[in-house]
């Protein structure tokens, strides 16, 4: 696992704590009860929190799931 | 703390930890303030699993209003913000901002904190209330130009803080200091326009987190510290006294020593309210005993108790100290100007909270000043505070006296010892508080919340008493207490607690005999459970059951009467009333 899949798993772990570890690859607002509005919002600030970023709110509506938010982290990364 | 942070706190609480479920009324989205809130106030109750139930978006009147119906918590925490009082002052509304909506707003606002003082007021006795006014500027609506405040905004600030004021004078509801939140949370970063307006959270994420400490130090407050030790020399005064003279030390404004005195009188208001001071300084004493005879003096002598002068250790008079007052060092702080000599005691003495006396930095004075009253400070000042330095003196003088005296029963005997009972007693604070300072004589060392408490002395056949005691040497205050339920025959203790400054008077073998008189109980269940620091009370049970305990034990009235001494006391029994006259 490369070091931004592991650190978003991380911030996946972190914000939706009782998610299996093998769930969350595949996670996704449609597989996830508990990834609601306010979730959302507080994963976007993990994330920031742990990539020294910020992301903007008007993008998360894309963001909605683990694979959309992991490739939205490496075109942030390779920019910067 | 980041958000990463927070939620790393909430989650890493046992699950079967017990439950400290908080309503939070908020108008606004509670987003992080929420997250920031449970994970504040989770550090400060590592034993409970705090879980938080916003109320309902917008509504925050509405959400007190049905608390006052339910109360199934054990703490409300209100944070208000200036939409709650007219929705024309959110950024999300669409309200006109036109000339004639200003005095509108005004009278609107007065009718919403009225509707708010009453569901604050209606609030069943028990969860413990916090109360944040609004915290955000108000928007750009009134006519006067930013750098002028306008009549109507001027009238909304003053109805807010007279609502607070009357709020907080019913005692239940405790409001957190703006000023406080100022010096933390700078004010132009605290509002999140952007936040508020997609998501409904108005506040900044640090904003958040300053806002949620401040909240959850207001619902579960550290423990105030017991005892200020402080230096002499450059520290209480200006100047080495065995050098220029006991006369010739200053504290005034014209020897630019201002500091000092400044200092002196911040301890002599802490002594008021029932912090002990000492002194260890190393110095002649004689030299001391007449810079204390000063009566220009801002710290009254007969406020410092004990003051060791000499030329040893200071960790040495720091332990005599903590002796006398019978507390740990973790109680403590001690003041000094000298970094070596605070290095010495902290040593000497883990757990001593050391501060340095900053001499000539008045900045790091200002905050030192500030530190010692929020380490000391109490919500409430009882007239048991008045009493605590004196009767620890008086205890120096009966312990004096014991050591002479052939027989302690012939002392005993002679003191005119008077112990007096009050069994009603369920919401007097200084009992709560009691109970939850008292390391040494303690059943079990379990501590009670407000709520907690009240579920305690309600339950079905409640038992309260509440212990005070006098004797030719003075009056001690409430120094005891004991509380659980009786049912049957059967006398079961859930807390009993006496104060260190009353042992060897025979005040807890009174206890359990005007217990087991006024229940008729023919045995006592103790729940008793061993900490590290109740072994008087261990040692106080291995005297009547003849083994030491190891967890909850019984004590039969045969027992106790089998073992227990001659008592001299005499004995009063009143109803709270009575006490106050």
């Amino acid at each position: 696992m490369d070091d931004t899949r592991q650190r978003l798993t991380n911030c996946f772990q972190v914000v939706f704590p009782d998610l299996p570890q093998e769930a969350l690859a595949t996670a996704s607002t449609a597989t996830v009860a508990a990834w609601d509005s306010i979730a959302a919002i507080t994963l976007m600030n993990v994330i920031e929190e742990e990539f020294g970023f910020q992301m903007d709110l008007d993008d998360l509506a894309d963001l909605d799931s683990f694979e959309k938010v992991y490739s939205y982290l490496q075109k942030r990364l390779q920019v910067a | 703390m980041t958000i990463t942070e927070a939620l790393r706190i909430t989650q890493s609480v046992p699950r079967d930890a017990r439950p400290f479920p908080v309503t939070l009324a908020c108008g606004f989205t509670p987003l992080h303030l929420q997250t920031f809130l449970a994970a504040h106030l989770q550090l400060a109750l590592p034993d409970r699993k705090v879980t938080i139930a916003p109320g309902v978006y917008g509504d925050l009147a509405g959400t007190l209003e049905a608390i006052g119906e339910t109360a199934q918590v054990d703490a409300v925490v209100v944070a208000m913000e200036w939409p709650d009082l007219d929705p024309r002052l959110d950024y999300r509304n669409a309200g006109s901002w036109g000339l004639s909506a200003a005095n509108d707003i005004v009278a609107s606002a007065r009718v919403m904190l009225d509707r708010i003082a009453t569901a604050l007021s209606r609030i069943p006795a028990g969860p413990r209330t916090a109360l944040s006014l609004p915290t955000l500027a108000l928007p750009p609506l009134f006519h006067t130009p930013g750098w002028q405040a306008s009549q109507a905004e001027l009238l909304l600030r003053s109805d807010v803080l007279r609502f607070a004021a009357e709020v907080a004078q019913q005692g239940r509801i405790a409001v957190i200091n703006s000023q406080t939140l100022d010096t933390d949370s700078h004010a132009a970063a605290r509002h999140d326009l952007k936040s508020d307006l997609y998501n409904g959270l108005p506040y900044s994420i640090e904003h958040a987190d300053h806002v949620a400490a401040q909240l959850a130090m207001t619902v579960a407050p550290p423990p105030p510290k017991k005892g200020i030790i402080s230096d002499l020399d450059d520290t209480l005064w200006s100047g080495i006294a065995g050098e220029v003279g006991p006369e010739a030390v200053t504290w005034d404004l014209s020897s630019h020593a201002q500091l000092h005195g400044i200092y002196q009188k911040l301890l002599s208001s802490l002594a008021e309210s029932g912090t002990l001071i000492g002194v260890a300084s190393k110095n002649d004493p004689a030299v001391v005993t007449k810079a204390f005879e000063r009566k220009d003096l801002l710290l009254r002598p007969d406020q410092v108790f004990p003051i060791e002068v000499h030329w040893n250790a200071k960790s040495g008079s720091v332990a005599r100290i903590l002796e006398a007052w019978n507390i740990s060092a973790d109680s403590v702080i001690f003041v000094d100007d000298s970094p070596m000599e605070l290095a010495e005691v902290a040593a000497a003495h883990p757990g001593i909270e050391c501060v340095l006396f900053p001499r000539n930095d008045y900045a790091a004075a200002l905050k030192m000043f500030q530190q010692l009253r929020d380490r000391c400070g109490k919500e409430r000042v009882s007239k048991d505070d008045a009493l605590r330095l004196e009767s620890i003196r008086r205890g120096a003088a009966f312990r004096e006296q014991v050591s002479t005296v052939a027989t302690p029963e012939s002392f005993l005997k002679d003191i005119g010892a008077v112990i007096t009972f009050d069994f009603a007693v369920p919401g007097e604070p200084r009992v709560v508080e009691l109970v939850n300072k008292t390391n040494q004589f303690n059943l079990n060392g379990q501590r009670y919340t407000e709520p907690d408490w009240q579920k305690l002395v309600t339950q079905p056949g409640a038992v309260l008493a509440a212990v005070s005691y006098e004797d030719k040497f003075g009056p001690l205050g409430t120094i005891a207490a004991a509380a659980g339920h009786i049912e049957g025959r059967k006398l079961t203790l859930d807390v009993w607690v006496m104060s260190c400054r009353a042992f060897a008077r025979r005040i807890e073998h009174q206890t359990l005999k005007m217990l087991l008189g006024t229940t008729r109980a023919a045995e006592i269940e103790f729940r008793f459970a061993p900490t590290a620091k109740n072994s008087p009370l261990r040692e106080f049970v291995t005297t009547l059951t003849g083994e030491e305990p190891k967890g909850e034990f019984r004590l039969t009235r045969s027992q106790f009467e089998a073992k227990c001494p001659a008592l001299y006391h005499e004995v009063r029994e009143m109803r709270r009333a009575e006490a106050h006259g």
